[in-house]
């Protein structure tokens, strides 16, 4: 049905004009407006949040330059920056890590005043082992995380270096405070001996090969007989802990021992891993050993040199372990005493100090502490290590980031449904632009389009061809002044190529001093015409959009 | 010395270690995973060779009570073979980090089954009929008990059906072809998850194979697979993994030397020449005997 448009000016006699034009019939703007608020298109929340608390300012200091002796760490890595919406300072705690260490290391220091008497046997040994082997663990991880060694050998050199230290201690009555140092040289002497076919073996082969070089041990010291076959053992090394104290102040100093002994094993941790030596490894790491190399590092020698540390480490460990236990069972040679290890160190997560001491923290709780369980503790750890390592990529430590890789993924299978964009902008666009007018714009503009698209008709050009310039029926009107508000780049214009003869339609350029560039050849012989030029071409461009 | 002494043990234990480390060979070239769950296979095949011993062997003919009992362990190790596959190969093996996350989780399988085994069975060690009779064949110079030759006998009639049908059949077909590369393997469309199924069934049989045989002379207990996994490893980490033949190299070479040693130093000095011989290997030929580059299978 075609409605008819009735001009006003008509009866002024105006030049041109006629009395009556068809036009569209009126389509009212609401209904563009609530079919695009009820779009098929899922508003999906994937905006990005602010996963850091903001602190509030401090003052005029922007940065935290305090660090502590000897490294080149600040106390806590705090980012200052400015809220872009209330212009506030703010500051940032980025690594948090240091404050949960300091809170946890607290907890055992003041543990022993804590626990129940009932328990206190228990748990002052189970605390005092969880020490001895966090510390082990540590120094193991520095070969397996850090220098991406697969040894398996760490308890061959424990126990290697504790029989040493034992029998030394029992022949020449060495002093306690001598063991840990005999332990240390063992250590050293092991460490050269298992290093040479480092240089030449990697991965699998390396891992196997320590893995018998510990069951050689073990061989070894059961069959031999200064080493005490016949009693499961070795026992009768000088001891630290003086022999007249009462067994709660034993246990006490054995436990706090043992803590200042992982403590040691922490700071050699961070003083390997966390400076220039860890640096280069995590360079290298395994199979990517030739990228490393190729920019100068030499990862041998690093990778040789971390092993040797950490071999003297657990030599001292083992010296420690010795004069702790006053000696040292063939246990800790046993495959399952390596198993139990490695579960420590893959539950807690390998490559990260806090995985060591947690992972050990978990096993020994459950080997140590819930004895009453019988074989089914050993059958619950190994449950959890499976689950750890099914389903986690980087033990418990690596929850994090594993859950943040998997949000991600997340976030843009959510996006990649969005394919429609149909003026608005995509959601990833929206939450980079600084200018959020801009989002509405899009969406205002988008919907007056939908709404224009639905005026044009023939009606509505021929009326335009009629008379381009003066008053016009109001759908009409609406397109041109939608038209003439269009942004100045690409705007059409005309140009006179002779006056009252020929004209051309040009596209302005929206920069002074930039000529318009010609958009077709076709010259037009009045201007009438060539206003109709440019009312056809927007129109084109309008439905192409 | 008796020479001809030394060479008949050292031919026995070539084959029950090199039927286990071709076993392990195989499980890491065509599946990528170093498989330490052998120490709970193997105990477990040796627990349903003793159950069928005890359960079927009474009812059946004297003459069919080796087979049963070998034909037990073989299928228990079978099994055993299968849950690993389950486990520790379907979930992980197209994750990032696969292989030390499938060495980790072949070990928790061992910590668990071994500890079930003990749960269940209790630590009494149990042994085994003679399968292979009591009878001897003295020879000039030496004395072959039944239970060496059935030893050899079985091991190598066995290893060769197996290596025959991997050569001649369609499966082992599609097993070599995982062996040699796993990504054209799959496009091929040799599905790497039933494969894995047919590997790990039949590197667990061989598996309760060396279980049953090895209880000819030693006790069945939870934790008697370790020192048996720890020689299969290290026969095949010196024959190169991922090499039948070099695991049969390394086999015989390894079984020279322990008899050598044991019977010229002692027992106690087995391991220590062994992996003496094992360090020395490797140094010249990092990739073992007849092992292949890493570069030439990137899984």
């Amino acid at each position: 049905m075609v409605n008819l448009w009735r001009n006003p000016l008509f009866v002024w006699d105006v030049k041109g004009a006629v009395e009556e034009l068809p036009t569209n019939p009126h389509v009212s703007p609401q209904s563009i407006w609530d079919r695009t608020r009820e779009s098929r298109v899922s508003l999906l929340p994937v905006g990005r949040l602010r996963y850091y608390y903001k602190w509030p300012g401090h003052g005029a200091s922007i940065w935290n330059r305090l660090r502590y002796w000897p490294t080149r760490r600040r106390l806590l890595n705090i980012r200052g920056e400015y809220n872009p919406k209330t212009m506030a300072r703010e500051k940032t705690v980025v690594d948090k890590r240091p404050i949960w260490w300091l809170l946890g290391l607290l907890a055992l220091l003041v543990a022993p005043f804590l626990i129940p008497d009932s328990l206190q046997n228990t748990l002052f040994a189970a605390g005092a082992f969880f020490g001895i082997y966090a510390a082990i663990n540590l120094c193991w991880m520095l070969v397996l995380g850090t220098a991406s060694i697969y040894s398996l050998a760490s308890f061959a050199v424990v126990g290697a270096a504790a029989f040493v230290a034992t029998y030394l201690s029992i022949v020449l009555h060495l002093p306690w405070w001598v063991l840990p140092l005999v332990g240390s040289a063992v250590g050293l002497i092991f460490g050269v001996i298992i290093a040479i076919p480092a240089t030449r073996l990697d991965g699998f082969y390396y891992a196997l090969l320590t893995l018998g070089l510990n069951e050689l041990c073990r061989v070894y010291f059961l069959q031999s007989k200064q080493f005490g076959a016949a009693t499961g053992g070795l026992y009768g090394a000088d001891t630290y802990i003086p022999k007249d104290w009462t067994p709660l102040s034993q246990s006490m100093l054995g436990y706090y021992a043992c803590f200042a002994l992982m403590l040691g094993a922490l700071l050699l941790y961070r003083m390997v891993d966390g400076r220039r030596l860890g640096r280069i490894l995590r360079m290298a790491p395994e199979k990517r050993e030739a990228f490393a190399e190729a920019t100068g590092v030499d990862y041998r020698r690093a990778r040789v040199l971390v092993f040797i540390i950490s071999s003297v480490a657990l030599g001292f460990i083992g010296g420690f372990y010795a004069s702790h236990y006053r000696g040292v069972g063939f246990s800790i040679f046993s495959f399952d005493t390596v198993l139990l290890g490695l579960a420590m160190l893959v539950i807690g997560g390998i490559g990260r100090a806090e995985g060591a001491v947690v992972g050990t923290a978990i096993v020994v709780l459950l080997d140590k502490v819930l004895i009453s369980w019988g074989p089914i503790r050993l059958i619950a750890i190994g449950l959890i290590m499976l689950g750890v390592v099914l389903f986690l990529r980087g033990g418990i430590f690596g929850i994090k980031a594993q859950f943040r890789a998997w949000r991600d993924k997340k976030k843009s299978e959510r996006r990649s449904t969005r394919a429609e964009k149909g003026g608005e902008m995509l959601p990833e666009e929206a939450t980079e632009t600084k200018n959020k007018d801009l989002v509405y714009f899009h969406r205002y503009d988008k919907m007056q389009r939908d709404y224009l698209k639905t005026l044009v008709s023939p009606e509505i050009i021929d009326e335009h061809q009629r008379s381009p310039l003066g008053q016009h029926s109001e759908a009409l009107e609406r397109l041109l002044l939608y038209f003439r508000r269009a942004a100045l780049p690409d705007k059409y214009a005309i140009t006179v190529v002779e006056p009252f003869k020929a004209y051309r339609i040009v596209a302005l350029s929206g920069h002074r001093g930039v000529a318009p560039r010609v958009v077709e050849d076709k010259i037009y012989p009045t201007q009438d015409e060539a206003y109709h030029g440019v009312f056809l071409r927007r129109v084109q461009d309008l439905l192409e959009a | 010395m008796d020479w001809a002494f030394i060479f008949v043990n050292a031919v026995v234990l070539a084959c029950i270690y090199g039927t286990l480390a071709i076993g392990i060979s195989i499980t890491w070239s065509s599946l990528g995973l170093v498989n330490l769950s052998y120490a709970y296979i193997f105990a477990l095949s040796g627990y349903g060779a003793w159950l069928v011993a005890q359960f079927v062997g009474p009812s059946l003919p004297a003459v069919l009570v080796g087979p049963a009992v070998m034909a037990g362990g073989i299928l228990t190790g079978a099994f055993g073979g299968l849950i690993v596959c389950a486990l520790a190969f379907i979930p992980i093996h197209d994750k990032p980090n696969f292989t030390v996350r499938g060495l980790i989780a072949t070990l928790a399988i061992n910590l668990i089954g071994t500890q079930l085994l003990l749960w269940w069975f209790g630590p009494r060690s149990k042994n085994l009929p003679e399968i292979f009779g009591t009878g001897k064949i003295a020879a000039p110079g030496l004395v072959m008990t039944a239970d060496k030759i059935g030893n050899v006998l079985s091991s190598v009639i066995l290893l060769t059906v197996v290596l025959q049908w991997m050569r001649s059949s369609r499966r082992g077909l599609e097993i070599r072809a995982m062996m040699m590369n796993p990504h054209a393997a799959a496009i091929v469309g040799i599905g790497v998850r039933r494969t894995g199924f047919y590997v790990m069934a039949i590197t667990g049989g061989l598996a309760g194979l060396a279980a049953v045989l090895l209880s000819q002379t030693y006790y069945i207990a939870p934790f008697s697979g370790l020192t048996p996994m720890i020689k299969g490893v290290s026969i095949a980490l010196c024959g190169g993994l991922g090499s039948v033949r070099g695991a049969v190299i390394a086999a015989l070479l390894l079984g020279l030397n322990e008899a050598i040693t044991s019977v010229t130093l002692g027992g106690q000095y087995v391991l220590m020449t062994q992996f003496l011989a094992i360090i020395i290997v490797l140094l010249i030929r990092p990739r073992g005997i007849a092992g292949i580059l890493d570069k030439a299978r990137e899984a």
